[in-house]
């Protein structure tokens, strides 16, 4: 797969303060990347680097293979931190200036608005906006030369749980057309239903890079329920469990390795037991990311 | 390069305070510029008053070629005005982060402030374009004779003035720039001229020549006082090749100090 984004050694201090330390990073094509880490532990400093604003104190870091300069950024689409437009101007105007500034017909204007739903808005002051029709016209404003990579920073934030949602479905819908997409949060959850690929960042530094599907490896947890007395002597017998507690109504099993789901349905089904409640728990972000942070501190 | 100055342009020609600000620039240009007669005839009755004469024609303040040197030393006056407007116009970039996310977007720092010096150009050459014609209107009713060489006399005085503006934007910009506050740039922009004076008038004793160097003072050499004139008094009627330089040499580094801040600042 084509290299995107590569990082290599990027290090960035303010006076005493190491924001971003020695970071080494690389993104592929089609990856949704997301870089997670407390608040503070320089994603918004490294993305401010990549785009050129924050002049980096050593390192150094390429888009597609070649020197950053500001044509290459033309092919980038990113929303830092929160959206920047001018308040005074109509948000059609907006776009038509960002237009003029990437140097891309004006044709796009109608479809990316189109996109995140603001059409009826486009000649409002953007002064009038909303913070979510903000942060929807500031992707908009991203997808606006019909970029291959998109950079959004911290999209949801201060979002209502309709404008989360609306992000994310826009976010999966614009990773579904093969972009590349680098997402930064904090908000673990989002980044397990939209992301590929994740990194974490702590203090500046990278503490962990992988897939997503990673978090879900390893041993599996079963949560059953069935109406039958001895449901927890029948689930220390199977032969596949590790554990059992007993947790709200229902049983958590944490079985063996190679041992799934199915084997546990068969085994009770087997036993004459029929479970009314049988899920796979996935292990979430969440639990990981702080188990990987309290494991480095 | 055009691009650039059409990227400035399209910022600016939606902002109100833009259109205010210019519109009454160039209106006080206008009128003052074209009311000199007036502010004669008041001096007339005034003097009047006093039981003395005063002739108008001895004063030919429209008459060519003393119009042009006239109009363009009082229209110097009012290009704080400008230069307040660009001040607004730079810090905005700043307090509304759009400086940060036009370089995101793919401008590159000096071309930002490429578009910047070119819309300072562009409003010098209109305040010079603005003055020819009323120069050339006022001068045509006004003037006793009109001949194309008296038109054309003087006409020296028009790249000065271009200079004139042009160098006090580009402070502007360097102040807006190196302060990014647009009240206390203004401030410092109001006062530039006291605290040049200031500082002229403690150092006269030691080292007098170092004070043409100073940009306030190049800038009032470049174009003098031209009423003593008609006092009989000598005045420079001339543009001095010395305050060219110098004043080219100090609009050339306010620009370039706004480069190097912009170059090597994170935004």
């Amino acid at each position: 797969m084509e290299t995107v984004l590569s990082i290599t050694n990027l290090t960035k201090r303010f006076n005493r303060l190491t924001a971003v330390d020695k970071l080494n990073l690389e993104v592929k094509a089609g990856q949704v990347f997301g870089l997670l880490g407390p608040n503070g532990s320089g994603k918004t400093t490294t993305l401010g680097m990549l785009m050129s604003v924050i002049n980096p104190t050593a390192g150094s870091y390429s888009w597609f293979g070649e020197v950053p300069s500001h044509h290459i950024r033309k092919k980038i689409g990113a929303v830092l931190e929160h959206p920047i437009f001018y308040p005074y101007l109509s948000g059609q105007k907006n776009l038509e200036l960002n237009a003029m500034i990437k140097q891309c017909p004006p044709d796009n204007i109608a479809n990316v608005l189109d996109l995140v739903e603001l059409t009826d808005r486009r000649d409002d002051k953007y002064k009038t906006y909303s913070l979510g029709m903000k942060q929807r016209l500031a992707i908009a404003s991203a997808l606006l030369n019909n970029p291959t990579v998109l950079i959004l920073d911290e999209p949801t934030n201060g979002l209502d749980p309709m404008g989360i949602a609306e992000i994310r479905e826009l976010t999966k819908k614009i990773a579904a057309i093969g972009k590349t997409i680098i997402l930064a949060s904090h908000l673990l959850d989002e980044v397990q239903k939209v992301c590929t690929h994740f990194a974490i960042l702590r203090k500046g530094n990278l503490i962990h890079c992988g897939p997503v599907e990673q978090v879900n490896a390893g041993s599996e947890t079963i949560e059953v329920r069935a109406d039958n007395g001895g449901l927890s002597e029948l689930l220390l017998k199977f032969g596949g469990t590790s554990a059992v507690a007993r947790d709200n109504g229902f049983y958590n099993v944490t079985l063996k390795e190679s041992f799934h789901g199915k084997d546990l349905n068969r085994f009770l089904f087997e036993n004459g037991v029929v479970a009314d409640h049988l899920v796979t728990k996935r292990k979430s972000l969440e639990k990981m990311f702080l188990e990987i942070l309290s494991e480095t501190n | 390069m055009l691009h650039l100055l059409k990227i400035d342009l399209k910022k600016l020609t939606s902002y109100r305070t833009f259109w205010i600000v210019c519109g009454l620039y160039f209106l006080t240009l206008g009128f003052g510029a074209a009311s000199g007669m007036e502010f004669l005839k008041w001096l007339v009755s005034t003097f009047e008053s006093f039981g003395q004469e005063l002739n108008i024609a001895r004063i030919p303040l429209y008459h060519f070629p003393d119009v042009w040197m006239n109009l363009i030393w009082f229209s110097g006056l009012l290009k704080i005005v400008l230069a307040i407007m660009v001040v607004i116009s730079i810090t905005n970039e700043y307090t509304y982060r759009t400086l940060r996310q036009n370089v995101i977007d793919g401008l590159s720092r000096s071309e930002f402030l490429t578009s910047k010096i070119l819309t300072n150009i562009l409003l010098s050459l209109m305040s010079v374009a603005m003055i020819f014609v009323i120069g050339l209107v006022t001068g045509l009713i006004y003037s006793p004779y009109v001949t194309i060489d008296r038109i054309t006399t003087d006409l020296e005085f028009f790249p000065a003035y271009f200079l004139e503006i042009f160098f006090f934007l580009s402070y502007a910009l360097m102040l807006g720039i190196l302060i990014q506050r647009s009240g206390l740039t203004i401030i410092l922009l109001l006062l530039s001229q006291m605290i040049e004076s200031i500082i002229t008038a403690n150092i006269d004793d030691y080292v007098p020549w170092l004070i043409p160097f100073f940009p306030m003072k190049s800038v009032w050499n470049l174009i003098t006082f031209p009423l003593p004139r008609y006092a009989f008094q000598e005045i420079q009627d001339y543009v001095a090749i010395g305050s060219i330089l110098i004043v080219i040499g100090w609009t050339f580094l306010f620009n370039y100090f706004s480069f190097l801040k912009l170059k090597h600042s994170d935004i």
